[in-house]
């Protein structure tokens, strides 16, 4: 069983890995629901900026009475958007925080491997088990994870600073953009590797169990 | 850490297969479980890769999802420049296991996308940060931008770091990252295609896209502004797109190649449009670096203004004449025109500020043939029998794609020739030779008045020793021998008279002139040269010289030259077609000069005499009536060399009837000798037809059994054919150069 020992660290860093995972993901999701209707709400108030620019005001005889309107109207638009802007930069603040916990924790685990490393042997750490995966695959899964994250968090951040005013047709474009992003990304990767591990954490309460079955696999 | 062997012994190969799609990005290199083994690595443990294609890549160690050994995937996310993991196999031996410190400082370059404007150093820092975290990264080699990641950078170049990443380092989170400010040394890619024999050009260019980034205080100092523009011009096929592309390559200038002809539009306005598109684009390259615009096919967007068909044409001009100018202010574009017809051009385009400089590339002399044939068979199989020189002395007027299509069809040949041995093919050259019959020089083509000639031996004409000596001396030696010709300050005569009667074998004197000497060979007749359009023929026979001043040494052969041209002296009427085109002949043979467009090689004055030599021009021309011709045509320096080919002497008539009876089955009464005597005033043609008429009779009387021909037929042959010279004729050609002498000292 001592030769056992580091694979069992390893593992036992794996497990408590995952379900933060897991919960981090359900996080993320819930913001990027959260984002679609604010998106959606931008996009309105781009149109309607975009109708009152094409408005010729000094021609309709009914606003004659309100010279100032159009300014007016436009400030209190751009109010607006900057509110839905502000609460966007604090879901994207969210979802930092997101990719921020989960890169921290595959650190860890892949510190806890480098600090075992010069022990476990490259068989037995390629060797799945019944219920297991085996140990490569599942830290290849947890940096396809935390790159996944980045690599999501980065496009959506870059989208969201590209906003500016001057470009209303763009703005209107954004909840399809925002989609776009998901779509592009493997959207099952996180919820596969999830379900590929779920057999390997419900086993976490009996550890001996587990190093019974790898010791006779 | 130590390796090994187990089942992997020393040398052994893995196949490289394209990369996973779901790997890229991740800089992981996917082995097999021996090979972890015996490599000694553990997960995500840095290697480096020496890649068989050149270059070398940093990634780190990920056993195959499938577990199969004997393969090797890599991403390429962190490599030298330029590298390529081209399908092939690996050596073992080539994967490094490498040491990784975390590193704490790390300098890059960032190259940024072509659209993102100008950003902040700060955006580009945090975009450089999360690019490189946690990678291993190795000095001078480049992190591309993962695809489908956003944001201004497209690639970082590591320039240094501390500890020095080399052979490598890791990026952590407490990695002090910095932008260089100098961009980083530029790697020569190996193997890259240098180009032959263009060097002068190619320096010339270089110079432009260089100088300013080499001496930019120094050129603000003397207040003046970088010339900016190159019009290339030269015949179809000499490189200059080639060229355009190597210069801009080395000097890791950025190139934005545009074909004229694509930015015509169909829509009035359009074309502008695109030409204005064109030139804000090149202007945003320049914003970031040294960027080269090119306009290949210049002439098709910039035709001669003017006209009153050509409005939207010269709409089209005139917003490049403006773009040309006005990017002056502060560019850094330099804009390079390339054509084949720089005469069609508007002028205003070819004056300093627009296009300041025309370097003129001309189908490339000898040197430059052996030059390029160089490059083009340095990467082939070839026999080390081949002497490219010989090649390069046979291949008179091909041009860089001509060579290229030359050596692809060599190798064709050889291919195809040894089937069997298909996996070591190698060059000879027999393979070269077959080439040579299949591929014509493209120069030669929609070209006036070349022959295919049939080859003639010098043996193959009967006598006339003397003649065929003098014919050597003028043409052959030259070109055999310069080194010699040099040495006793001769120069190559410029043309060369030919005349004599009728039928006595100058047009095939001719014939094996050009075939003894390897130069291209232009014959043109009255067919060639008339056509019923004033000014014409005289516009036919300057192209023929300029054809051939393109493919020199070149043979210009005009046969029956007094009824092409005539005399000025002898001529009735005052002006007609014959006296202009005698008048171009004059001009071509010694006129002043040629144009700049025909210019070729280098200008440098120093050049190998075999270089000079080879770059003549002779005119042969062939007549029988030399009193008609016009004396100014006579003089030495046009027609200074005039052969008198006589008509055969006895000797000379014995050994045409030896030749002309060669294939003949000839009885053995039959004697050659007095059939000689006999045939007094017999012209070498008329010695051709008694054999055919005496082989006829043969047939005719022992039908067409006949196996033999006897004396009888030749004497009865004797009987019907008549000499076709006389002896006044003869004395009128010996004494013709002699009376005009007397004539002189008559005065």
């Amino acid at each position: 069983m001592a030769h056992d020992q580091p694979l069992l660290v390893v593992q036992e860093a794996l497990k408590k890995c995952f379900p933060v995972v897991e919960e981090q993901q359900d996080l993320w999701q819930s913001t990027l629901q959260d984002c679609l209707p604010l998106l959606s709400s931008l996009s309105n108030l781009a149109e309607q900026l975009q109708a009152a620019q094409s408005l010729r005001f000094e021609d309709v005889l009914a606003l004659r009475p309100f010279p100032d309107l159009q300014e007016r109207l436009r400030r209190k638009q751009l109010e607006a958007g900057d509110i839905v802007l502000d609460k966007l930069t604090e879901r994207l603040a969210t979802l930092l925080r997101v990719r921020n916990t989960i890169s921290s924790h595959v650190e860890q685990v892949f510190q806890t491997y480098e600090q075992h490393a010069d022990v476990l042997d490259i068989d037995t750490l390629l060797r799945p088990s019944v219920v297991s995966p085996s140990v490569t695959d599942m830290l290849e899964w947890l940096q396809d994870i935390d790159r996944h994250f980045r690599s999501s968090y980065l496009k959506r951040k870059h989208l969201l600073s590209s906003i500016h005013w001057g470009d209303l047709a763009s703005i209107q474009a954004l909840p399809k953009a925002w989609d776009q992003i998901s779509e592009d990304e493997c959207q099952t990767l996180v919820s596969d590797i999830l379900l590929s591990v779920s057999f390997f954490l419900e086993e976490a309460g009996s550890r001996a169990v587990s190093g019974d079955l790898e010791h006779r696999s | 850490m130590a390796p090994d062997s187990g089942p992997f012994p020393d040398g052994q190969f893995l196949k490289l297969l394209p990369v996973d799609p779901r790997d890229r990005g991740t800089q992981r290199c996917r082995l097999g479980p021996a090979a972890f083994r015996s490599l000694g690595v553990r997960l995500g443990s840095p290697m480096r890769i020496s890649l068989p294609a050149g270059g070398c890549c940093l990634c780190t160690a990920w056993p195959r999802r499938d577990g199969a050994d004997g393969f090797v995937q890599l991403d390429l996310q962190c490599a030298s420049p330029g590298a390529a993991a081209a399908a092939g196999r690996i050596s073992m031996d080539r994967l490094q296991p490498v040491s990784c410190p975390p590193l704490r400082r790390l300098e890059v370059w960032p190259v940024l996308r072509p659209q993102a404007g100008a950003p902040s150093s700060d955006a580009v820092l945090e975009v450089s940060q999360e690019l490189l975290r946690n990678r291993p990264v190795s000095r001078g080699h480049v992190v591309a931008t993962p695809p489908g990641i956003p944001g201004p950078v497209a690639a970082l170049h590591v320039v240094s770091g501390t500890p020095d990443p080399e052979p490598a380092g890791r990026v952590t989170p407490h990695t002090r990252i910095t932008l260089s400010d100098k961009p980083p040394p530029q790697v020569e890619p190996p193997g890259e295609v240098t180009l032959g024999g263009l060097s002068e050009t190619a320096d010339s260019l270089r110079e432009l896209l260089r100088l300013p980034l080499c001496y930019p205080l120094a050129l603000a100092a003397l207040g003046l502004a970088v010339p900016r523009g190159v019009l290339l011009a030269g015949p179809p096929g000499v490189g200059k797109t080639q060229l355009v592309r190597a210069v801009a390559r080395e000097a890791g200038a950025e190139l934005l190649a545009v074909s004229a002809p694509a930015l015509q539009g169909t829509r009035p306005g359009e074309t502008e449009e695109n030409v204005r598109r064109v030139f804000q684009r090149a202007q945003e390259l320049a914003s970031r670096g040294p960027s080269l615009l090119f306009l290949d096919e210049v002439d098709a967007l910039c035709p001669r203004r003017g006209g009153p068909q050509r409005a939207p044409e010269s709409r089209v001009v005139a917003q490049v004449l403006t773009l040309l100018d006005g990017i002056h202010g502060d560019r850094e574009v330099v804009v390079v025109g390339a054509t084949n017809r720089p005469d069609e051009l508007d002028p205003a385009l070819r004056r300093p500020g627009r296009f300041d400089r025309e370097v003129i590339i001309g189908t490339p002399t000898l040197k430059q043939r052996e030059a390029i044939l160089g490059v083009i068979t340095s990467k082939m199989p070839i026999s080390s029998h081949i002497d490219l020189g010989l090649l390069a002395e046979m291949t008179v007027g091909y041009v860089g794609a001509d060579l290229t299509a030359l050596c692809r069809e060599a190798a064709t040949c050889a291919l195809l020739k040894n089937e069997k041995n298909q996996n070591n093919p190698k060059i000879e050259e027999t393979d070269f030779l077959e080439a040579f019959k299949k591929v014509q020089p493209s120069s030669f083509r929609s070209s006036i008045g070349l022959t295919d000639i049939r080859p003639v031996g010098w043996e193959q004409i009967g006598g006339l020793e003397d003649v065929k000596l003098k014919l050597k001396q003028c043409v052959e030696w030259p070109l055999k021998f310069p080194q010699e010709f040099a040495r006793m300050g001769l120069t190559q005569p410029k043309g060369l008279l030919l005349y004599g009667p009728p039928g006595c074998a100058k047009t095939t004197l001719v014939r094996a002139l050009a075939t003894s000497c390897h130069c291209s060979f232009v014959s043109v007749c009255g067919a060639d040269l008339f056509s019923p359009f004033v000014g014409d023929s005289e516009k036919v026979l300057s192209q023929v010289f300029r054809q051939a001043r393109a493919n020199t040494p070149a043979l210009v052969f005009l046969d029956e030259i007094d009824s092409v041209l005539g005399s000025r002296s002898v001529g009735s009427s005052g002006c007609d077609a014959r006296e202009r085109v005698l008048s171009v002949l004059l001009n071509e043979l010694d006129g002043v000069g040629v144009r700049t467009v025909e210019r070729r090689g280098s200008k440098a004055s120093q050049q190998e005499c075999q270089e000079i030599l080879s770059r003549s021009v002779m005119i042969v021309v062939a007549t029988n009536r030399p009193d008609v011709l016009d004396d100014a045509l006579l003089r030495p320096g046009r027609l200074d060399k005039m052969v008198y080919v006589p008509p055969p002497d006895r000797e000379g008539r014995l050994s045409i009837l030896k030749v002309c009876t060669n294939n003949m089955p000839i009885g053995l009464n039959v004697s050659l000798e007095n059939l000689a005597a006999e045939t007094c005033y017999f012209s070498g043609a008329d010695l051709r037809n008694l054999c055919k008429e005496a082989a006829l009779f043969a047939l005719q009387e022992n039908g067409l059994e006949a196996t033999t021909v006897e004396q009888e037929h030749f004497t009865e042959a004797l009987k019907t054919v008549k000499p076709s010279l006389t002896l006044k004729d003869l004395t009128f050609y010996e004494n013709l150069f002699k009376k005009e002498l007397s004539n002189l000292e008559d005065h």
